[in-house]
């Protein structure tokens, strides 16, 4: 205490200088302005279940409005909803989805009881913003089976899009192994067992170049 | 003077309590919602399916290829070199450090793009950097590299250079063998001899 007692007024000056600089610093803090509101355990777990992904035919019954708490959010670009939409859909597109007017109409939409059904041109499209909004909070947010691509096709008759499963995605459409064996170039019907020999010979080349390198 | 010291000091303690209860808010070094979202509405994570095929001919050190299909499937066919780490792997605490590797390029496939893409966001949001995905995944791999079709007669030379390779490629990957009337065959074989020389080289 006698330190300060020799200089007081410097002491004083310093301390205030102090609190000011820690004052600045706290009003600077960036602070993020969206936070996540689950886990990336929770997030491995929303994409395995698909819990979030509509089918094109319940769109029939958001377009006929016996479904009447859906709001359809077109994420694809202004040019591309000009040219064709599904009706009654409003246009956000994915850069802009998380400006502070949109992520407050997307809270009031969250309030008042509505789900929030995104589309784009296809499923992978939408699906990277609908991951993150139901990584920040948006539990009522959707994403439509197909996109856009796939309604412009079935428009007319969503209904039957019931039997359809060409929209489905992450699935193999070969089987990779036995694609793979065999070389589909060779066009002019070659027997299976020659395409089989020339396997083995290859291989047995590989073989010895690891063995001559190693 | 003593008063105006009592109540410096107070509010200096009061700052430096503050101070320490603010780091437990961003405790993690998770990339910002706003900029995975940046990152997301980017179409530049996507490497296509040719791309990879010359990097693993070539042997590239550079490439680390991630199987994020379930292990069955990995067992049944991989590309070459790729290991494996199914989707759910992301929710374990050692996923991180199994998929940071130092300057190389994580490219991760499934069997199109759904799978790869979400797996994608996920690592990007735990803070892994130099990350993409294989556009189209395994079917079109089998469309672009092992079954190539073959471009119009009326396409650019580019298409038919493109086809070339794809051809040369399907032949590496499969061992197979390819037949067809004129000149493409012998620019395949080109590329063949090419490769042998190279992996000499290496070694």
């Amino acid at each position: 205490m006698h330190v300060h007692e020799l200089n007081p007024k410097k002491t004083m000056v310093t301390m205030i200088i102090f609190v000011v600089v820690i004052i600045i610093g706290l009003v600077t803090l960036s602070k993020p302005r969206l936070n996540y509101a689950i886990t990336p355990e929770e997030t491995v777990m929303l994409v395995g279940s698909e819990e979030g992904f509509v089918y094109p035919y319940e769109l029939e019954d958001i377009l006929n409005k016996t479904i009447d708490t859906i709001v359809l959010v077109d994420i694809r670009n202004t040019f591309q909803f000009g040219r064709g939409h599904i009706p009654g859909a409003e246009n956000i597109s994915s850069v802009e989805l998380i400006s502070k007017e949109n992520i407050k109409r997307l809270e009031d939409l969250k309030n008042a009881g509505q789900v929030v059904l995104l589309y784009a041109n296809n499923l992978v499209e939408a699906n990277g913003p609908y991951m993150l909004l139901r990584q920040i909070g948006f539990d009522n947010v959707k994403v439509l089976m197909g996109g856009y691509s796939y309604y412009k096709i079935w428009k007319d008759k969503l209904a039957d899009s019931y039997s359809d499963d060409s929209y489905f995605m992450g699935t193999a459409d070969y089987d990779f192994a036995e694609v793979a064996k065999s070389n589909s170039v060779a066009t002019n019907g070659n027997s299976n067992s020659e395409t089989k020999a020339a396997i083995v010979v290859d291989r047995k080349k590989k073989g010895k170049a690891a063995e001559g390198g190693c | 003077m003593n008063k105006n010291y009592i109540i410096l000091m107070g509010i200096l303690i009061l700052l430096a309590a503050g101070l320490l209860v603010l780091p437990l808010k961003n405790n993690s070094k998770q990339l910002d919602p706003e900029k995975l979202m940046w990152d997301i509405v980017q179409p530049t994570r996507y490497v296509s399916t040719d791309e990879v095929a010359k990097m693993i001919i070539e042997r590239d050190p550079l490439l680390v290829l991630v199987d994020v299909r379930p292990t069955e499937d990995f067992q049944a066919f991989s590309l070459p070199t790729a290991f494996s780490f199914p989707v759910d792997s992301l929710a374990t605490d050692d996923a991180i450090p199994a998929l940071t590797f130092d300057k190389r390029n994580l490219v991760l496939y499934s069997n199109d793009d759904l799978k790869s893409d979400q797996a994608w966001i996920i690592a990007k949001r735990l803070g892994l950097k130099n990350i993409y995905v294989l556009k189209g995944g395994l079917n079109r791999w089998i469309q672009t590299i092992i079954q190539p079709e073959a471009p119009a007669e009326s396409a650019s030379e580019a298409e038919f250079n493109l086809y070339a390779f794809r051809q040369g490629a399907s032949q590496y990957f499969t061992g197979g063998s390819i037949s067809i009337e004129q000149g493409p065959q012998a620019e395949v074989n080109v590329s063949r001899k090419k490769k042998a020389k190279a992996a000499e080289g290496g070694c």
